[in-house]
């Protein structure tokens, strides 16, 4: 699979070196990164898979619409029929009591209409995160087993999570400098062989550098935020040039209509190929809390300010209920559907508290400023 | 090509015969003064905008789109004594003046710069409006002005006061009309006989003020200065070193070492910088700004903050970087924000100024590296040996072919120099290039072109070297570097090339120069001490038609 992804990479390759170039990044067994692209690594779409046989998932307005009191009157004008559905979409996504079901989703009920994906016989890139072949597993592209990788299970009958929809750019603001991740590689004797690094999980303080065609630049410098809360640690092996590391509990940012969420990954670890140009190329991947996962995705309850104070609820309920509208899914679908394909952190009745999720990412050679080391 | 053929040869002949380098003459009088003409000079942009700022604040806005400046003898500083005006230039100077003039003459500003309240705001009142005239003119004109030009403005303003029904109004007017006046935009110098000179020929004080505060903080005189020239104190040797000594401890000096340095490196030329940035991704404007910036920032730390040697400049191994700069320099920047001081590269193979971006970048192509233009240029610039242009019929085709049976720019341009018509001058050229063909086109080091490894390997007048490093040790002990560097600012200083008899003077500069550690502010200091920079040739001696010019309203 890392074949794969190193031959699409070189296509797109983008920085201030030309590939031919020796790394020259590795200063006094340091080596840093910056993710340059990121994207959660799913499986094939729907409709060339056959994954979604009964259909794919709906949002408030298409379930209003296939209700008798839904349906378009005779003579109904276009505004007419829009305002109507407008308003049957907001009662389905509002309790009895007016409470929003984005906010609340823990209130509303069943959502027949939301759709996962049931089959285990796809291909679906990540990496085995448990040491075992279960049968919610997956098949890799290249044919191995077990790969964890249950929120594709969860979004992949979603049709904004298709390979032509919007839900799995979010680094776009990751490009526009509002978020961003770091690696620091410390240790580091031999890019190919190294049996033992230590491995840096950094949330960004910095926008990442970009060209004047808006290509992340290689051997740009960066320091990580300062809270202590988005550096995390682990260690490592190099062999053959591929870097696996350790699982650690890692945090990073996200961002959303101008809000900032936490995008947490529990148990994370890096799987990654390093190439002779110094460029990173594999998996980060670990498990989400479903109920962090369902506020960066479907929810933004949490959503903060610059500043770290919640966001106003006018914006967090808007955003929640627009993005359902335009993304294709019910709030409170997604959110049973996350907690019902929970496979990791079981809580002491033994339910499921975080999901398996895998990222496919890229990183560049950079300069990454250890915190100790930023002046304040 | 005035002067260029003995100066190249003094070159050779220091080159292969000076002895003792390292030994300090012993310090010697200053030659007769042979004077120079006097000259009209016309303002650089980073004069006319620092003079604004000192006259009227750093807020002062300055709403101008200033032309191309004419580059003569190797310095635009050379060239304010050739380069007229044009119609566009005159269009943006007068939209600049009505636009400052309207800021500083606004209801809520004007009693700053008003030295009078005027007895109506309607009425004319012609004393305050002639104490107006008179105290900005004379800080604009350098000079103090005439009763005919002090009533010329009042007349100005008396007639658009009764036009617009404003007395304010009117002395906008009479403001806009100083602001664009050619006693502004031009230095005027003006001369006196010398007596201590009988027969000869100086600047008179006021001109003298005029080429001391440019030369030492590229700006207007400020007031002391204007008071010593009026007192007749700049004409005591005592006097004059006092005004001297006062200037380079303003914070101005330092603008004054970068006006020159930025003309001497010729930054002028990144307003026409590209770069191809399919193949130089990562230079962006921001870069093209950092990279002038940072030169001019180690030139000012090095020369003036640390009073280092001169010659040091093209072995220093530290520098001043931003975050956009270490992307292209592979340098760790740990501050988010301006300028840290940090190594130049973290093996010490990058050393001085030469080995900058804004050298390597800047004398190059907008897609690949040039070893002629950059050896044409380290000749030229920090040597003074000129090059001559390449001929008319040149065919380039073996340089500029892609990749293939000659990867590298040695291979390709040893193709090329079997034409005798080029192998001329690229045989003064191409080996100091190519010392520098390990930084790209953007300045960006490498190790291979094309997949072929680059030799860096050259000679400089009879110095071999193995790297770019050798080029700057090779360049740093070269006996033309300081020479060329004193010919430079004293053109830099009097706004013209030199002349055969200034040479003897040149000499003696070149020796103190030596004698004070090739400390540039104290070779300034000396410039400006000296008689030679005041004194003007006369008629019959000058080697240049005389341009007096005596403007209607200069008259009597």
């Amino acid at each position: 699979m890392i074949r794969t992804l190193t031959a699409l990479a070189a296509l797109s390759l983008a920085a201030g070196a030309s590939a031919a170039e020796a790394p020259d990044f590795v200063r006094d067994g340091r080596a840093g990164f910056v993710v340059s692209h990121i994207a959660y690594a799913l499986g094939p779409d729907a409709e060339q898979a056959g994954t979604c046989p009964r259909g794919m998932t709906r949002n408030y307005h298409e379930i209003y619409a296939a209700t008798p009191e839904g349906r378009r009157r005779p003579g109904e004008s276009d505004e007419a029929y829009q305002e109507r559905l407008d308003a049957g979409a907001r009662r389905l996504a509002s309790g009895p009591g007016g409470e929003s079901y984005c906010l609340h989703p823990e209130l509303a009920p069943p959502d027949p209409w939301y759709r996962t994906v049931e089959r285990s016989d796809v291909p679906v890139p990540g990496i085995d995160l448990d040491g075992r072949a279960d049968p919610d597993d997956f098949p890799s592209p290249e044919g191995e087993p077990g790969v964890d990788n249950q929120f594709y299970r969860a979004v992949g009958c979603n049709r904004s999570y298709q390979s032509s929809g919007s839900s799995n750019r979010f680094n776009i603001s990751m490009l526009t400098g509002s978020w961003g991740i770091l690696f620091l590689l410390e240790g580091v004797d031999d890019l190919r062989e190294d049996p033992e690094v230590r491995v840096h999980f950094y949330a960004n303080g910095d926008p990442i550098r970009l060209s004047p065609k808006r290509e992340p630049l290689a051997y740009a410098s960066y320091a990580p935020k300062r809270e202590p809360r988005f550096h995390a640690v682990a260690n490592g092996r190099i062999e053959g040039g591929m870097l696996r590391t350790e699982p650690v509990d890692m945090l990073f940012q996200n961002e959303v209509n101008s809000m900032y969420l936490d995008r947490p990954l529990r148990d994370g670890r890096l799987v990654a190929e390093i190439g002779s140009d110094g460029r990173l190329q594999g998996f980060l991947a670990g498990y989400t809390p479903v109920e962090e996962m369902y506020d960066m995705q479907f929810g933004y309850r949490d959503g903060r300010t610059r500043k770290g104070e919640l966001a106003p609820e006018r914006l967090r309920l808007h955003t929640a209920f627009g993005a359902a509208f335009v993304l294709g899914h019910t709030c409170h679908g997604a959110w049973q559907a996350l907690h019902r394909l929970a496979d990791g952190h079981p809580d002491p009745d033994g339910r499921f508290t975080t999901i398996s999720t895998q990222y496919r990412i890229e990183a560049i050679p950079a300069f990454v400023i250890p915190p100790e080391e930023v002046a304040p | 090509m005035r002067g260029k053929s003995w100066r190249i040869a003094i070159a050779l002949f220091v080159v292969l015969l000076a002895p003792g380098c390292g030994e300090r003459p012993e310090a010697t009088a200053e030659p007769s003064p042979v004077g120079g003409p006097a000259l009209i000079r016309r303002l650089t942009e980073s004069q006319y905008r620092h003079t604004l700022a000192d006259l009227f604040g750093p807020e002062a806005p300055v709403v101008a789109r200033f032309e191309r400046e004419l580059r003569a003898h190797g310095l635009i500083a050379a060239g304010t004594s050739e380069a007229g005006i044009s119609a566009f230039a005159m269009e943006q100077y007068d939209a600049a003046a009505r636009a400052l003039a309207d800021y500083l003459l606004a209801p809520e500003r004007r009693a700053a710069y008003l030295p009078c309240t005027p007895r109506a705001e309607v009425a004319f009142d012609a004393d305050c409006a002639a104490r107006f005239v008179a105290r900005w003119g004379e800080r604009l004109f350098r000079r103090p002005l005439t009763e005919a030009q002090v009533a010329r403005y009042v007349d100005a303003a008396r007639t658009a006061a009764a036009t617009l029904g404003d007395f304010h109004e009117g002395l906008e007017y009479a403001l806009v009309g100083l602001l664009i006046a050619p006693q502004f935009l031009l230095r005027i110098e003006h001369v006196e006989p010398d007596p201590a000179r009988p027969g000869g020929y100086r600047l008179d004080p006021w001109s003298r003020a005029e080429r001391l505060a440019f030369f030492l903080t590229d700006s207007t005189p400020d007031e002391a200065l204007l008071a010593a020239a009026a007192s007749g104190e700049l004409d005591t040797p005592e006097g004059l070193a006092r005004q001297v000594d006062r200037l380079m401890g303003l914070a101005r000096f330092e603008d004054a070492v970068r006006a020159f340095f930025r003309d001497m490196l010729e930054f002028d030329r990144f307003a026409d910088l590209a770069k191809d940035a399919q193949i130089y991704p990562a230079w962006t404007p921001e870069v093209a700004l950092d990279a002038q910036e940072q030169t001019l920032r180690d030139l000012v730390w090095h020369l003036v903050r640390e009073g280092g040697d001169y010659r040091d400049l093209f072995v220093l191994g530290e520098t001043h970087m931003t975050r956009a700069l270490g992307v292209l320099y592979r340098q760790p920047v740990p501050p988010r924000q301006g300028f840290a001081r940090i190594p130049l590269s973290h093996d010490g193979s990058r050393l001085g100024i030469q080995s900058h971006l804004s050298f390597l970048a800047l004398h190059a192509h907008p897609g690949r590296s040039s070893p002629t233009l950059r050896g044409k240029a380290i000749r030229e610039i920090f040597l003074c040996q000129e090059v001559p242009d390449p001929p008319p019929n040149v065919n380039f085709s073996l340089v500029q072919e892609g990749p293939g049976a000659r990867p590298t720019a040695r291979e390709r341009l040893a193709a090329h120099n079997t034409e005798p018509a080029c192998a001329g001058c690229h045989k003064v050229m191409d080996p100091v290039g190519l010392a520098l063909e390990n930084y790209d086109g953007a300045g960006i080091f490498r190790r291979e072109e094309n997949g072929a490894p680059i030799d860096a390997s050259g000679f400089l007048d009879g110095t071999a070297y193995e790297d770019a490093a050798g080029l700057a040790r090779a360049l740093r002990d070269h006996p033309e570097t300081p020479r060329c560097l004193v010919e430079k600012l004293y053109r830099f200083a009097v706004g013209r090339d030199t002349v055969w008899g200034e040479r003897a003077y040149l000499d003696w500069l070149v020796e103190a120069f030596a004698r004070a550690g090739y400390r540039v502010p104290e070779l300034m200091r000396t410039i400006a001490l000296s008689e030679q920079f005041f004194a003007i040739a006369p008629p019959a001696e000058r080697r240049w038609a005389a341009r007096t010019v005596t403007l209607e309203e200069d008259r009597p």
